[in-house]
């Protein structure tokens, strides 16, 4: 950029006139970069200014700047919470293994799906698994619930054909929980986060392929030396991308699945907030609450980033 | 946290918009029966009919359909009619936020324990200076009582609508909360005297091994235990009534010492706990008790399996209904309610006669209503008994018959007919949120409720519960109660700590010490060391502060005797 404007200088001394003309060449686009800025402020940045309220002790019926003001006391009611960290943890550890289990299915899945030959196959696949996509959460609570119900279709199967003498309450059980909510978001969303591999699948050049035939590489091999490796820039970008969502672990699937049995591995940060914020009219514990987790996503989205700079990948910044 | 905001501006303005739609409606509609009106009444005009909106916040007790027959001949009659909506989903907390949010309200709220939160964001009408002029209003409470629902400014901002009585006491059924045991047990026992709950758990472990089917095969489930969101108090408040004391719901008020006592920790609540560990252990308890959610739990009732269970009537009637058309009711699945004590001789307070005064909250009008003499020309005219009795009895010759002595009655069709779902939702309409009397009709001689009629209510009884009825030689379910009424000045105490949220110290404590019984009385009764998980439950317990929640409901007592002490003297 420095290095540009640089150069122009050098090479036309009237810079203010050369701005102003060049500027009237490029109307359209100047405009349509400014929309963006403009959306950039009022959907992203303006909306900050709500966190003001997190250091106030909010009253939903007077203005933002009538309100009294308590500095950091809210934070410290959310740090002497001891079920906030009990939430934080939660979140952590099911916001993780989603991404784990996210990644290795929806590679695998692109992977195996692009080794299918038969094109309609292929399509028809294709299509099924990303269905689920489209149903909402809440759907989706009420099918998980009924299929591991004691009557649903789990438990009919472990009793009757691996002979289980009775059947398993799946939401008693904390070991349980962490991995239901993984197994749901993987068949809920493989088929969908497949397909932007697929997409970077195709554009790999195929004299790479050719040239391992000529080599005669088995198809494993080529899988392994040359999709996968022309992948690598797809997924650090998406992975640094999806780190700073690990806090957004869900919320429907863990509200509605959890009870008082489970609550110490099902009570996520946004259900913590629903109960200590929302449902106290309490919005400016949930707002310090919500400012807690864009300061963890930063952190992990700059960490993320950093690694991936050291190791010389593809980066966001 | 975006996506989760950016779906809560699209319910927020979604909700808004629905409505200000609702309100839109309102302003078009106004009283504009002048001498010009009249005269052009014989053309068949048809009538202006005002239309305003409401909004509870719970779940709908019955949806009615769009066309309901009743309330359009309410509407006729008094020239307004009201849609109501309901929770659906959310907590209450949450809709009311939305709706404070969007500073838009429907023109009638009741917010539930949001009440305060509603006022506090100068939400609502005070009613000052509208009561007197009501005469179906003022009616219903006396002074003193009006009084009570006073706010921090002074002023009325809102109405409770039940369990008001006018005239002599006609209380049939047991409203609140009791053990419940199916009538088949107690005949198979052959109607035994149940005080304690030792004794409870005895006849139903009993009856389950000699009969362990329903009388289609399905298996029993002997005691099972509703424990889901709010709706714990199933399992949580019943020391205060095995101690022999009111539903005060959060405490318990010494009636000589006049100080508060926290049921939670007194010696009953473990041996309550403990006796429902121990038949948890021996599989009398349903092992779904603590994951079950509402709707479960009801279709696990309406099946007829469950044997007993501790519920307040209302939170479970429905399923009277449903034995009703689906023929099941003569196998004795009705539930009777018992009066049990932890030990014999200790006098009962489950039922508390004379009405119960809940001044956490009610029915409001909203800032958002255009036409407040017309809404509250509304509550008074649903009062009126000529609409009362279109709200609970329905269309006479229709709904119920006048013998030759005035008295109400239905022929069994009839109750068949109001039991039934469908004709509910086309037929009946309550407004059933809306200001409502018991006891006795201003004739004298009918009840308020059909359910309260002497003659209707033992006529509309199952066969087994009839039987039940003879057999302990009582008329209503409250006589078999057995219970006295002690409850003092201050009761009940939960309409104050419905309403208390955690910017107090002692509503922190409240709240953490609801999120404590949630998590630790499942692990207590399924404990296979009790005396061990107690502790432990006991010392999280501690840790939660009960004494600042207590310390606020001490104050609050206190201000309760006081201001009662204070009306007397005048």
């Amino acid at each position: 950029m420095a290095t540009n404007s640089v150069n122009i200088e050098e090479l036309k001394p009237h810079k203010k006139v050369k701005f102003w003309a060049e500027a009237k060449r490029q109307p359209f686009l100047l405009i349509s970069s400014a929309l963006l800025l403009l959306y950039g402020i009022i959907f992203y940045y303006l909306p900050v200014v709500g966190w003001l309220t997190a250091f106030q002790d909010y009253k939903p019926a007077k203005g933002l700047l009538d309100q009294q003001w308590v500095g950091f006391d809210k934070f410290v009611k959310l740090f002497e919470n001891e079920t906030f960290f009990l939430a934080f943890r939660n979140t952590l550890c099911m916001g993780v293994i989603n991404l784990v289990f996210h990644f290795i299915t929806a590679i695998g899945f692109a992977l195996l799906l692009n080794e299918v030959r038969i094109f309609i196959v292929k399509k028809f696949v294709q299509t099924i698994s990303y269905m689920p996509h489209f149903l909402s959460w809440i759907i989706v609570t009420a099918i998980v619930r009924d299929v591991l119900s004691a009557d649903g279709i789990v438990n009919e199967f472990l009793m009757k054909i691996c002979g289980n003498p009775q059947a398993i309450d799946f939401f008693a059980e904390k070991a349980y929980f962490w991995w239901i909510v993984a197994f749901t978001n993987v068949w809920k969303e493989t088929g969908w986060n497949a397909i932007i591999y697929l997409a970077a699948i195709t554009a790999i050049d195929p004299c790479l392929y050719e040239a391992a035939d000529m080599d005669g590489a088995s198809r494993f091999q080529k899988m392994r030396y040359i999709t996968l490796p022309s992948l690598r820039p797809t997924i650090m970008i998406l992975l640094l991308i999806n780190i700073g969502n690990v806090l957004n672990a869900g919320f429907e699937l863990q509200y509605i699945l959890g009870n008082d049995v489970i609550s110490d591995v099902s009570k996520i940060l946004d259900v913590f907030i629903l109960d200590w914020g929302i449902s106290q009219f309490d919005f400016s514990l949930g707002t310090a609450a919500g400012i807690f987790k864009s300061v963890i996503a930063l952190i992990l989205v700059c960490t993320g980033n950093f690694i991936a700079k050291k190791t010389g990948d593809e980066r966001l910044f | 946290m975006k996506k989760t905001k950016i779906a809560a501006v699209m319910l927020a303005s979604l909700m808004s918009l629905s409505a200000m739609a609702g309100c839109n409606k309102t302003p078009a509609a106004t009283t504009t029966t002048g001498a010009g009106g009249e005269t052009t009444a014989a053309t068949d005009a048809p009538k202006q009919i005002k239309e305003f909106s409401a909004f509870f916040a719970v779940p709908a007790p019955s949806e009615i359909n769009k066309d309901n027959e009743i309330q359009k001949i309410i509407a006729e009659k008094i020239g307004a009619k009201c849609n109501e909506t309901w929770l659906t989903g959310q907590k209450e907390a949450e809709a009311v936020g939305v709706f404070i949010a969007s500073g838009e309200y429907p023109d009638f709220i009741n917010g539930g324990n949001a009440m305060t939160s509603l006022y506090e964001a100068g939400a609502l009408v005070a009613w000052d200076d509208y009561i007197d002029k009501y005469p179906n209003i003022k009616e219903f409470f006396s002074d003193y009582e009006w009084s009570q629902f006073r706010q921090s400014d002074g002023k009325i901002y809102w109405m409770n609508p039940f369990e008001n009585i006018y005239g002599d006491d006609k209380t049939t059924v047991q409203n609140g909360e009791a053990f419940w045991i199916q009538a088949r047990v107690l005949e198979w026992a052959q109607y035994p005297k149940i005080e304690t709950l030792d004794e409870y758990f005895d006849v139903l472990e009993k009856y389950n091994a000699a009969n362990p089917t329903t009388h289609d095969g399905k298996k029993n489930i002997p005691y099972t235990m509703l424990c889901e969101g709010w709706r714990y108090f199933c399992i949580e408040n019943a020391p205060q009534f095995l101690d022999g004391y009111p539903n005060d719901g959060s405490v318990i008020v010494d009636v000589n010492t006049k100080k508060i006592v926290d049921y939670n920790t007194i010696p009953t609540a473990k041996r309550y706990f403990k006796k429902l560990n121990e038949e948890y252990a021996k599989g009398v308890i349903d092992t779904q008790a603590f994951t079950q959610t509402y709707e479960e739990y009801i279709s696990k009732l309406s099946t007829g399996v469950v044997l007993g269970m501790c519920d307040q009537w209302w939170d479970f009637s429905q399923i009277n209904d449903i034995f009703k058309t689906q023929g099941t009711e003569q196998y004795g699945y009705n539930y009777i309610p018992l009066g049990l004590t932890i030990d014999k001789g200790i006098e009962n307070q489950w039922y508390t006669s004379g009405g119960t005064l809940n001044v956490s909250s009610g029915i409001a009008i909203t800032k958002s209503c255009k036409d407040i003499d017309g809404a509250f020309k509304f509550i008074d005219d649903l009062l009126s008994q000529e609409i009362h009795d279109l709200r609970f009895w329905g269309v006479k010759d229709v709904d119920y018959k006048v013998d030759d002595n005035g008295l109400f009655y239905r022929t069994e069709d009839m109750r068949k007919q109001v039991a039934d779902p469908t004709y509910k939702a086309k037929h009946i309409c309550n407004y059933s949120y809306f200001p409502q009397w018991s006891g006795t009709s201003r004739d004298g001689k009918n009840a308020m409720m059909p359910t309260e009629q002497p003659s209707e209510f033992k006529q509309s009884l199952p066969e087994p519960v009839k039987k039940v009825f003879e057999a302990y030689k009582v008329d209503t379910y409250v006589q078999l109660l057995g219970s006295v009424n002690k409850a003092g000045v201050w009761y009940p105490m939960y309409s104050y700590s419905n309403n208390m949220k955690t910017d107090t110290k002692g509503g922190t404590a409240w709240n953490k010490m609801g999120e404590c019984k949630h998590k630790w009385l499942p692990k207590v009764v399924m404990s296979k060391n009790f005396d061990k998980t107690w502790d432990e439950y006991m010392k999280a317990y501690a840790a939660c502060k009960p004494e600042d929640f207590l310390a606020e409901m001490q104050v609050e007592l206190d201000k309760r005797i006081a201001a009662y002490e204070a009306a007397s003297k005048k």
